[in-house]
């Protein structure tokens, strides 16, 4: 047929043939669907604030460089906290309610470890040469994390560290079978690659003070952690060679010994250095091993709440139980049993969390439970508190500097604190995400950035996620080192994924809040109104919602595998003028 | 050109249908020839029964097809494409033809016809879009209207609880054809559909595909749970996927995790006199559970742990598409 003639009258059965095209059914709609990225529950849980969904999307998408630079956004140590960080993101993921939750440290380690075999690192600004300058006083997680995220906007960050060599706990209290130092090494060096300064030797109070350095530069960071052991007694009764937990594990990994040799050594503490002690006791060939907490172990039922568990990691307890820690749960040193200097024996009684009558949680010792351990070294590692020395002026809070949320030091000007003296970090991760929250306050109180955002969208429910897409598979565990070759060296306990194990973790990724572009949208349209991009769509997503022609009916929201598609209430139309 | 024509106009694949067409929201018969076309590919030609496809597809003077289509009467879909695949083969050209049909096209008014083609060996692949009742001219049942859906010609009241009659075994009588394939499919698993699509086109002689394809308008559900709907009819048991050749069962889609009848139920209007406490609602929703396991044990519909394909694997998913 052809173009219609102008002659004839406009009727029906006188108009060209045409497609559908021309008639847009997207006006019929009421709701229409639009992709709205939610936080993943392992993205929302991260204490460093890394996104691993969005990691293990790159790495799928065959750009493991980029997912390494995603993860550097937040978190200059990949490698470091892949193998040491307990990862909650794990606890939290959605997949772990399916079937097992994704490997995601292994993934993140995986990540790093290409990093520095591929010498990656990430594309920074210029420094500013004459922009301002920020000092940071301790060169560990939080501020090596502080200085990267100021270096990452071009700022010049100087570290001051009492130690000679960069790293904090990274270096002096991980015990090197969880974390090889030629990882952190080079990861160090990466960091430092950037023209970030670092100087050793600087103790507060003697090399270096308080006030020379809020002179000298534009803000401060006091990222010192918490180095003083809290003082130990047992109703004032303390033995003449005591040792404290921290000071024996920095010396056994700086030199190699500690003085347990055929000892029985009992080990006052439920966190990570107690238990850490516990195992470089068996590793220093003392005679038996106990460790003795007033908490629980993980997973035990009788425990009140998580504030009545053993703060160290569960797979750390576990493999430290393998190797022949015996550990006394809910239990308390209520005596030292002492002839001369020397210990003989502890007593020990059974301990029990209680909530008083005002609410608070008391621990109590039951009488006539007390029984005799025979022991002769008891070492305590019932934690620190920070080592103000050089800052007595500044304000406290209990054991820590008083701050708030952002590290801003009430009455100070462009003094922060960041990082375990803070008491805000609990982990290695923490205290890189506090020491990366400080810095977003020093960028914009020095009109550098935005204000530090609020809190963040809750994450995405299991409930909002379409499971009918995904099968079962298991977790791909990492190999551990048996129990005699672990004793016989420093070699790392849990090793690495192979490649095609990790290709397999990350298949296992729901995508939990972000499109997997799994094309079910484009291919259950009943309106073909759905647009496969070869490129990436402007919302990271893989695919367009015509609108022209979507009726929103809510199928794509619906079989969307990953919540990321929702219905909003279609906007009311908006005529011309006149 | 704008963004999106740009983009359409780059889509890595064949559509046969285009958007615009006037189908409800959320129609799973749309949906259905959507993919169906797709998988047959550009070089078919398309033979319509009236229905409601006819007519949202094609309100003069626009059509949504991008393929030949003719449509002549409710009655002779089978005879017209009997005639087109004999013209076809008369010039020496390559049959490709697919009829298309509802379930009164295919059911009820154009049966005759379709045994004819088949009974007559024409190389046609027949698909019957089965929604279950004459949703075109308002919802008026059918021999496939399955046993208590309440339609307007079936109602539901105080007397009888929907349809008394029960759904037509047309796949029974389509394979006592001993035609070359037959086979069902639904839009809940796509990768199944389109497979038996290409199956049934490079099938030499007839070929029959039933597929089940939800009606939000008829059987009153959310069109939202269009997909939904779709698969708990499979993985229930009230609609079983399963392929024929010459009239033997050669493979069925199996169930992992059966699901009770009553959560299909749930989801439509057409069955929600069947949801309360008395006694005959109670009756009924047992006699759709016993038809629905009475499937389940004719064409042993349940997986048995090492089936390769079952519903739960046919339906996953991976970043960069479908897992077919």
């Amino acid at each position: 047929m052809t173009a219609k003639d102008p002659a004839l009258p406009q009727r029906a059965a006188t108009l060209p043939p045409g497609s559908s095209r021309a008639y847009h059914t997207g006006s019929w709609r009421q709701q229409r669907p639009v992709h709205r990225r939610r936080p993943a529950p392992c993205h929302h849980t991260c204490p460093a604030g890394e996104d691993p969904q969005f990691y293990i999307q790159k790495l799928q998408e065959h750009e493991p460089e980029a997912a390494f630079r995603s993860i550097l956004e937040a978190n200059p140590f990949p490698a470091v906290t892949g193998r040491i960080c307990p990862h909650p993101c794990e606890t939290a993921c959605n997949r772990g309610r399916f079937d097992e939750p994704i490997a995601i440290h292994a993934i993140e380690r995986h990540l790093g470890d290409l990093a520095i075999a591929g010498r990656w690192t990430a594309e920074l600004p210029p420094l500013e040469e004459d922009g301002p300058t920020v000092a940071i006083v301790g060169a560990g997680p939080a501020g090596l994390s502080a200085a990267w995220q100021l270096r990452r906007r071009g700022l010049r960050a100087v570290l001051y560290d009492r130690h000679p060599l960069a790293g904090g706990l990274l270096r002096t209290a991980i015990p090197l079978y969880r974390l090889p130092r030629a990882v952190l090494e080079r990861e160090l060096e990466r960091l430092f690659a950037t023209g970030i300064e670092f100087r050793g030797r600087c103790r507060l109070g003697q090399e270096i003070f308080l006030d020379d350095l809020r002179r000298t530069h534009d803000a401060v960071i006091l990222a010192i952690g918490l180095s003083r052991p809290r003082p130990w007694s047992v109703r004032g009764a303390v033995p003449g060679d005591l040792h404290y937990g921290l000071a024996l594990l920095e010396e056994w990994i700086d030199v190699g010994a500690a003085p347990l040799q055929g000892r029985t050594v009992v080990v006052h503490g439920g966190g990570n250095t107690a238990v850490d002690v516990a195992r470089l006791a068996v590793r220093a060939g003392a005679r038996a091993v106990h460790l003795v907490t007033t908490r629980a172990l993980p997973g035990d039922p009788s425990a009140i709440g998580p504030e009545d568990v053993m703060q160290a990691f569960p797979r750390e307890i576990e493999q430290a139980r393998e190797e022949g820690v015996i550990v006394h749960p809910h239990t308390t040193i209520t005596r030292l049993i002492i002839r001369g200097a020397r210990l003989r024996a502890v007593e020990l009684a059974a301990v029990r969390a209680l909530a008083g009558p005002d609410g608070r949680t008391r621990r109590v010792a039951f009488e006539g439970t007390e029984q005799i351990l025979e022991a002769d070294m008891v070492v305590p590692a019932t934690g620190e508190i920070v080592d103000a020395e050089g800052l007595d002026r500044l304000p406290r809070a209990g054991d820590f500097l008083a701050s708030d949320r952002w590290g801003r030091i009430p009455g100070e000007k462009l003094l922060y604190v960041a990082g375990d003296a803070s008491g805000r970090g609990a982990s290695v991760s923490a205290a890189i995400g506090d020491g990366a929250r400080v810095a977003a306050a020093v960028l914009h109180d020095l009109h550098r950035g935005l204000a530090p955002s609020p809190s963040p969208e809750p994450p995405i429910a299991y409930e909002a996620l379409n499971l009918h897409y995904f099968d079962h598979e298991p977790r791909r565990e990492p190999a551990i080192l048996p129990v005699p070759e672990r004793l016989e060296s420093d070699r790392e306990i849990e090793q690495g994924l192979s490649a095609s194990e990790i290709a397999s973790e990350a298949g296992r990724c729901f995508s939990c809040g972000n499109c997997l572009a799994c094309d079910n949208c484009w291919t259950f349209c009943p309106d073909l109104a759905v647009l496969k991009t070869a490129e990436v769509a402007r919302d990271g997503s893989h695919y367009v919602f015509d609108y022209d022609f979507c009726k929103g009916c809510g199928v794509c929201a619906a079989e969307c595998p990953c919540g990321f598609i929702e219905m909003v209430p279609e906007p009311p139309p908006r005529f011309a003028a006149g | 050109m704008t963004g999106t024509q740009e983009l359409r106009r780059r889509q890595p694949r064949f559509l046969g249908l285009e958007p615009g067409h006037r189908a409800c929201q959320g129609c799973g018969q749309a949906l259905a020839a959507a993919l169906v076309t797709e998988a047959a590919g550009p070089d078919v030609i398309l033979v319509n029964a009236t229905g409601c496809l006819e007519v949202f597809t094609t309100p003069w003077p626009q059509s949504a097809w991008r393929l030949p289509w003719i449509h002549s009467l409710f009655e002779n879909a089978a005879a017209v494409a009997a005639g087109v695949e004999a013209a076809l083969k008369r010039q020496g050209r390559p049959s490709k033809v697919l009829a298309f049909a509802g379930d009164g096209g295919t059911f009820d008014i154009g049966f005759r016809s379709l045994s004819g083609m088949i009974e007559r060996h024409h190389e046609v692949l027949f698909v019957c879009f089965d929604n279950e009742a004459y949703m075109n001219t308002g919802v008026q049942r059918s021999s496939s209207t399955p046993h208590a859906a309440a339609t307007t010609t079936s109602p539901a009241g105080r007397k009888l609880p929907g349809k008394r009659h029960l759904k037509k075994d047309l796949l029974a009588i389509v394979t006592a054809h001993h035609l070359p394939y037959a086979a069902t499919a639904t839009v809940a698993y796509p990768g199944d559909l389109m497979a038996k699509v290409r199956r049934g086109m490079a099938t030499e002689g007839p070929a029959f595909l039933l597929v089940y394809s939800p009606c939000p308008l008829g059987w009153v559900h959310d069109p939202r749970d269009m997909i939904a709907v779709a698969r708990l009819a499979v993985e229930t048991g009230i609609f079983p996927v399963v392929e024929f050749e010459r009239g033997e069962l050669v493979s069925v889609l199996p169930i992992r995790e059966k699901k009770p009848v009553v959560e299909f139920l749930r989801l439509q209007g057409r069955f929600a006199h069947l949801l309360g406490d008395d006694p005959k609602a109670l009756e009924e929703r047992e006699h759709l559970q016993a038809l629905a396991d009475a499937n389940i044990a004719r064409f042993g519909l349940l997986a048995r742990g090492e089936d390769e394909r079952d519903t739960v694997s046919a339906a996953r998913v991976r970043r960069g598409g479908r897992i077919r």
